[in-house]
């Protein structure tokens, strides 16, 4: 393990963002966010961020392809997409994880998003462990290890006044050897990986896959869905979700281009066919699809939980509607 | 936890990158079919079909200003056809569209209907309205491979004789080819009309399909299928052998959008064809 002294981290950014864009965690008011990174910014280390880097590399709005008609002719031109080098900086161990399940959506089962795929090519993840877990933090529950994440291309630990930085592909050896050459790193020998502090929550999630199989149509979807309101704060701040919708922006008669944004499964018309049918017509089918869809669709369709423990969704919901709740209804639940 | 290694696209599990920007097609003719709907015959700008499809596979046509819709294949040479039937503002707008105008068209997407099972059977086609869109694909399939298939049986009601589609096929092009009956009901006669008048399910009781070596293709609106489910299960179907082709809301077509799921299933990756055994094992959300 490589050393850098803290008060050294702007010259490291500063390196950095010679060869690539940084987007690292800043603080904006009330709110924190992945941004790139410059002179002057603040940059928020002490605890996560209220937005995932996940915009970062599937935008919340972006532009496919644009067209224009001439008759009755048309042409598709499809978006340039100008990515460059980047480098996520300060990932934490659920955001990381939370890419993971990313590229398992966008990057498996007989087709790869080209629109993910580029961004995600020429990013290079600096994962930072967590040593002082947030109130709404569960990370630890669900399975992951908060000090660091081997997905990371480099894993930061916070060791008080320095970090130490490891390596764990070839992208991040690049980036770590960058940082060695122009003088900023130390051999980090002797040097131990920090502690983690206590989690507020302390569960296992563990057979509520099967339990759900058997829970379709238990009660506890109508219970949840009356304290719902549907508002989709907790899709739009989860660092997994990933629907989208694909719609058209019409700029004159002829032209316009299409674009797909962030969509969510709270709200109606998600699942509204033309004719009018609806498969999830009322909020206890929205409801039931969302803890459905993370604690047992995608677990059976790619062995991983689609929840990461960050917490966002508890930190935001308006009613208090809490995923750790639902996870020990559901294992608690008489079948 | 279980933590998959990254699939990257280099894999050889990924078979297509970038599924989601359509490709230039021309509508080379439109069949008024009845009132409310019209066939439509795509080509490539070169004349050719746009891309291969198999029988009950989908595409993602584009009538760029107005919108994309996932369609099923009716029939597949040497251009595309699809069948749109008048239901909200894409399929408003498509029946203005006249011959000879591009339009985007991306596909074909989903798994089809299972050709190797049926392969050596007898097939019992059963649909209703629109739902012999999807379904004509493998009669089409059936009938320019005959020898392959057994005895051909389409069983198929519309609200009205002016309702029914693919007139001309299934008052003499079907009809003609060898072993091939056509047992056609509408729900309401009018003076013309000799044929059955009743709903499918009872006019399937009624001609008491056998079951021996058979598979059968059902497609048609949700309280047909709900019905004549009933009927071929009396009659000694099994669930493995009745498949049905489902819609449901799209919007990418490659499984990722994550509105068409049915449990951990999505329709435009894993379906849209099931069998009724599949079906029994999937949440009844659709």
């Amino acid at each position: 393990m490589k050393t850098l002294r803290k008060c050294q981290l702007d010259k490291a950014l500063d390196t950095i963002s010679q060869n690539a864009v940084v987007y690292a965690p800043v603080k904006k008011g009330e709110m924190s966010c992945f941004v790139r990174y410059q002179d002057g910014v603040e940059l928020e280390l002490e605890e996560n961020t209220l937005f995932s880097p996940k915009g970062i590399l599937f935008p919340a709005a972006e532009k496919m392809y644009s067209y224009e008609t001439t008759g009755l002719d048309m042409e598709i031109k499809k978006s340039d997409r100008e990515f460059g080098l980047s480098v996520l900086f300060g990932v934490r161990s659920c955001d990381v994880q939370a890419i993971v399940c990313l590229d398992d959506v966008f990057l498996s089962k007989g087709f790869a998003d080209e629109y993910y795929l580029t961004r995600r090519q020429e990013t290079t993840i600096v994962a930072l462990g967590c040593t002082n877990p947030g109130v709404n933090c569960f990370c630890q529950s669900m399975g992951l290890n908060p000090l660091e994440h081997e997905m990371a291309d480099v894993q930061l630990f916070d060791l008080g006044d320095i970090y130490g930085l490891r390596a764990r592909t070839e992208k991040g050896e690049i980036l770590v050897k960058a940082l060695d050459e122009v003088g900023l790193l130390a051999a980090g020998e002797g040097v131990s990986n920090p502690e983690v502090g206590e989690f507020f929550y302390n569960f296992s999630p563990e057979g509520v896959v099967e339990k759900l199989q058997m829970m379709f149509e238990s009660p506890l979807w109508n219970e949840l869905a009356q304290k719902c309101l549907n508002c989709g704060v907790c899709t739009f701040l989860c660092p997994t979700c990933h629907c989208f919708d694909i719609s058209g922006k019409k700029q004159t008669a002829h032209c316009g281009h299409k674009l797909r944004c962030w969509d969510s499964c709270m709200f109606s018309e998600y699942t509204l066919m033309a004719g009018g049918h609806n498969p999830r017509p009322t909020k206890m089918e929205r409801v039931r699809q969302r803890f459905m869809h993370k604690l047992r669709y995608f677990p059976e369709r790619y062995g991983k939980f689609l929840c990461t423990g960050c917490g966002r969704c508890m930190a935001k919901c308006p009613v208090n509607l809490e995923i750790t709740q639902v996870i020990r209804q559901v294992k608690e639940a008489v079948i | 936890m279980v933590r998959e290694t990254v699939k990257w696209a280099t894999s050889e599990e990924i078979k297509h990158i970038n599924a989601l920007v359509p490709k230039k097609a021309k509508i080379i003719k439109i069949i008024k079919e009845t009132l409310d709907i019209t066939t439509f015959h795509i080509s490539s700008e070169n004349g050719r079909i746009p891309f291969d499809t198999a029988p009950g596979q989908l595409v993602m046509l584009s009538l760029l200003g107005v919108g994309e819709g996932m369609f099923s294949v009716t029939n597949a040479g040497d251009h595309l056809e699809i069948s749109v039937k008048k239901t909200g503002v894409l399929t408003d707008a498509l029946h203005e569209v006249v011959e000879g105008q591009t339009v985007g068209i991306r596909g074909a997407y989903g798994n089809g209907f299972p050709v190797d099972f049926c392969r050596g059977k007898n097939l019992l086609f059963i649909a209703g309205g629109i739902g012999l869109a999807p379904v004509r694909s493998l009669i089409h399939h059936a009938v320019k491979r005959r020898d392959e298939f057994g005895s051909l049986h389409l069983i198929y009601g519309s609200r009205s004789p002016a309702d029914l589609v693919y007139k001309t096929e299934l008052f003499e092009t079907w009809p003609a080819v060898s072993d091939f009956k056509v047992s056609l009901t509408v729900d309401h006669g009018d003076d013309e009309w000799q044929g059955n008048v009743g709903f499918v399910p009872a006019f399937v009781e009624q001609i008491q399909p056998s079951v021996e070596n058979t598979a059968c293709i059902l497609c048609g609106p949700p309280i047909m299928i709900k019905y004549t489910l009933g009927v071929l299960d009396s009659l000694g179907f099994s669930p493995e052998n009745i498949f049905t082709t489902l819609e449901m809301r799209m919007k990418c077509g490659i499984g990722k959008c994550g509105r068409c799921n049915i449990g951990s299933c999505y329709v435009c990756l894993d379906g849209p064809v099931f069998s009724l055994a599949q079906l029994k094992c999937l949440p009844n959300e659709f």
